[in-house]
């Protein structure tokens, strides 16, 4: 929690370590013959910056961090790339940073549906329409546990206690309400037909949304789905159902059944991708697609989706912006449901 | 015999040159960072997880892990000689530690935090390897109703932790709870006392208020008192300890491996709540506690014994369970996704040379810092040497920038200084600081833990009662209301 905004400090100082190697290295690459074509093609003459807006170690800097080492590797980018952790607010600091680089294309930062989440909580005063939109990554999903020796044996058994008897099942997750591990799961128990708003749900931090279902305290625990991968292999817990359209591909990971194989016509995908400051040229953009594009088809990038069970979701900077409106709608919907209304303060 | 081929190819990795080298990187930069204040282990390392790409990952962690009570090892240092705790498990030390450097007895301070961090870290290692998978099932004990009957225990220790008026204690203790409220509500999202302004959304930062209260409110009186002289200014003192000071250390450092390590393993506990509650029984249990807050040698080896041994326990919820208890073990987890090790249940089965060469490396690595810290302490000791315009400047320089690294906001400067200035008002109206502390720490995860309890027994307040551990916790913490006050009154009606 409070410690957690440490992690900061570490991002600056590998910045300026992952920058000066890269302005060490391949400086001597074809296209750079400065100056000229700016309106036809963009290619930054500094290094980039990709900001995780939150600490080393999670979601966004995991992506952030492979991206960068997958963007110089496979020689896509020859600028240089830093990763920056500007943590705080849930990702309200990060962002305000971005929004603060208006005229800066070397900026961009990774998102994921807390971007559409936070502001529609009242918790930031930037949403995905005050940034350029650029790529869509990959799409990870969500996954439900309960212990392994729980009297649920998939999602429909859950949902129908839940009908009956809401009050007697705790959802813990580690986010606040309102937010990923809490929406996914009310998206998906709608969809069954439980009441969103009855459903009791608890945020648990430092490790302790798991411990707390362990031990019983809670239910079900809402998280996502490398999350569970080790427990399920010590059989601690199971997996109820996950969140993806469709079974995803690995060791693990495969036996876990989907929601709508069980008959939930529901999905929730977490969805990860790049969006640079307001106001970015079609040049810009177009580089940045192309480069992503790049990174994506990467071998590099193949493996890394394996090793984190991620699956390839690429979208362009339209796509990727239409995606993030219907998104949105969908999100504000389901709010309303669960009966958190925040926003617009 | 897995356990046993797990150790020989532990020892094998330890004892190699590599793993020998790396743990004496690690400690040697974890002392650095930790007593540096405001810099703390997460953000080390954070910084290191890039350098480990290509590392074996038994060598990468075993660098790491040195990070980590390293700089909870080297974090006493500050606090003890200028007041500016150097990470928050530390805060504690600085009780006793900086008075008994103003009686000029810096380097006696400096030796009793080294032999008790190394007493704690050595003991709760041996706890650690004998115990770690056994453990994993006490450490999953604890719900919301146990947190919550645990830092309620922890609060009532306020009136203990001033020497003076217990009303002016209350008070302080109770600024301490409003600090806490403010930011987002973790069970509602929603924001309270923020005022629109987002840097105050996740709260204030401990260290600003540690650092404000303690270091600035320190620099302010040096400030105001600056014509009056200080008659052991840069008075180092013997680093020799008495018989006495031995067997004054032998209780706490033998009760607080123990407790410090139990509290390590319990998730978001660790070494700052160890290092609190270690100096809080042990100034229940201590024949004279009027001595301490004046120099104790106990108060000095409670908290620093905790700390350390909180360190360690750590790991068991990390390398048993794939749990990380802390921000630090939290950052570590990372690293080990990215080493490709992830932490699970069959870490200890599946990587035993990965758990026995860790736990193995700290052996080495808390005999490597007694090493290092030890013959150091006359030199690092010489801080104090330095003329006081310029010690001043330095620590209130590295007070800032101790506080910038954490959140990069210059928001949180302004806090530092007003919590600086609140400090010295404090001090000046004899409010102690401790108890502004101590409720700050306990106050945010006590309120959590009861609400999370709360939603979970749909409001029934039985909840506490009808478990064992956390009525005999709240029984615990009567008893410890109560008994000063009857105690009191017998006193008074003699």
């Amino acid at each position: 929690m409070k410690h957690s905004k440490y992690w900061i400090g570490a991002g600056v100082l590998s910045l300026s370590v992952l920058s000066a190697c890269g302005s060490g290295g391949g400086d001597s690459s074809s296209g750079g013959d400065g100056g000229g074509g700016e309106e036809e093609n963009y290619e930054p003459d500094s290094s980039l910056e990709i900001v995780a807006p939150a600490g080393a170690g999670g979601g966004w800097d995991t992506v952030a961090r492979s991206a960068a080492e997958g963007l110089e590797e496979e020689g896509i980018v020859d600028q240089g790339i830093g990763v920056v952790n500007r943590e705080g607010g849930g990702g309200a600091n990060g962002w305000s940073y971005i929004h603060n680089q208006e005229g800066n294309p070397e900026y961009s930062f990774v998102a994921s549906p807390p971007l559409l989440l936070v502001p529609l909580n009242g918790q930031s005063e930037y949403s995905y329409e005050d940034f350029t939109p650029l790529s869509n990554m990959i799409a990870d999903y969500g996954a439900f546990a309960v212990t392994e020796d729980s009297e649920w044996d998939d999602l429909n058994d859950l949902f129908d206690d839940m009908k009956e008897n809401p009050d007697d099942i705790t959802v813990v997750g580690e986010s606040s309400p309102g937010s990923m591990d809490h929406m996914q799961f009310a998206k998906i128990a709608a969809g069954a037909g439980v009441d969103p708003s009855s459903i009791k749900y608890v945020s648990a931090q430092d490790g302790s949304a798991l411990t707390n279902l362990l031990n019983g305290q809670a239910d079900v625990y809402s998280t996502g789905i490398t999350e569970t991968v080790e427990q399920v292999r010590a059989g601690d817990v199971k997996v109820l159902g996950i969140t993806a359209e469709e079974r995803l591909e690995g060791d693990t990971v495969s036996e876990f059944p989907t929601a709508t194989e069980q008959g939930i016509e529901e999905t929730f995908v977490n969805w990860r991708g790049f969006l640079g400051p307001p106001n970015m040229s079609d040049a810009e953009i177009a580089y940045y697609e192309e480069t992503f594009k790049e990174l994506s088809e990467s071998d590099y990038w193949q493996e890394t989706r394996q090793s984190y069970a991620w699956e390839e979701n690429y979208m362009d900077s339209e796509e990727f912006e239409e995606f993030l409106a219907e998104e949105e709608e969908s999100m504000q919907d389901l709010l309303d449901e669960v009966g958190i209304d925040r926003g617009g303060e | 015999m897995g356990t046993f081929d797990g150790i020989l190819s532990g020892l094998s990795v330890a004892f190699s040159v590599q793993g020998m080298l790396f743990v004496l990187i690690g400690v040697f930069a974890g002392t650095f960072i930790g007593m540096m204040p405001g810099l703390g282990p997460i953000s080390a390392i954070a910084i290191m997880i890039p350098l480990t790409y290509n590392m074996e990952p038994t060598v990468a962690l075993v660098l790491m892990a040195g990070v980590y009570y390293g700089a909870v090892f080297g974090g006493s240092t500050s606090s003890i000689l200028l007041n500016a705790p150097g990470i928050s498990g530390t805060v504690a030390t600085a009780f006793d530690g900086y008075p008994m450097a103003q009686n000029g007895q810096a380097g006696k301070a400096l030796a009793i935090a080294a032999i008790s961090s190394f007493a704690g870290g050595t003991v709760s290692v041996v706890l650690l390897m004998l115990f770690a998978p056994l453990l994993a099932s006490v450490a999953i004990v604890f719900g919301p109703p146990e947190y919550f009957a645990l830092m309620l225990l922890g609060l009532t220790a306020i009136a203990s932790l001033s020497d003076g008026s217990t009303i002016k204690a209350l008070i302080s203790a109770v600024l301490g709870l409003m600090f806490v409220t403010i930011g987002m509500d973790s069970q509602t999202g929603t924001t309270r006392f923020t005022f629109n302004n987002s840097n105050l959304l996740e709260g204030i930062d401990f260290l600003v208020i540690a650092l404000g209260l303690f270091a600035i409110a320190e620099i302010c009186n040096l400030i105001v008192n600056r014509k009056k002289t200080i008659k052991n200014q840069g008075n180092i003192g013997s680093l020799k300890l008495s018989k006495q000071d031995f067997k004054e250390m032998s209780g706490p450092m033998s009760r607080q491996s123990f407790l410090g390590f139990i509290l390590g393993v319990l998730p978001g506990a660790g070494a700052t709540i160890a290092s609190f509650i270690g100096y809080i029984t042990e100034k229940k249990i201590a024949k004279r506690p009027e001595e301490f807050g004046k120099g104790a040698v106990k108060g000095i080896a409670a908290p620093e014994t905790a700390n350390n041994a909180a360190t360690s326990g750590a790991f068991v919820p990390l390398l048993s369970l794939g749990i990380p208890g802390s921000g630090t073990t939290a950052v570590l987890l990372g690293a080990l996704l990215v080493l490709n090790v992830p932490p699970g249940p069959l870490l200890i089965e599946e990587q035993p040379d990965l758990f026995w060469g860790v736990i193995i490396s700290m052996y080495i690595g808390n005999v490597f810092l007694l090493i290092l810290n030890l013959p150091l302490i006359p030199y690092i000791a010489k801080v104090l040497l330095i003329p006081r315009p310029m010690l001043i400047s330095l620590v209130i320089m590295f007070s800032m920038i101790g506080v910038y690294s954490i959140s990069f906001s210059t928001f949180d400067l302004y806090l530092l200084l007003a919590f600086g200035v609140i400090g010295y008002l404090m001090k000046l109206y004899n409010f102690p600081a401790a108890p502004l502390i101590l409720a700050f720490i306990l106050g945010g995860m006590m309120e959590e833990s009861f609400r999370q309890a709360m939603t979970i027994a749909n409001d029934d307040l039985t909840v506490f009662f009808t478990r064992p551990i956390a009525l005999s916790m709240l029984i615990v913490a009567l008893l410890s209301f109560l008994v000063p006050i009857i105690r009191q009154k017998k006193t008074t009606s003699v």
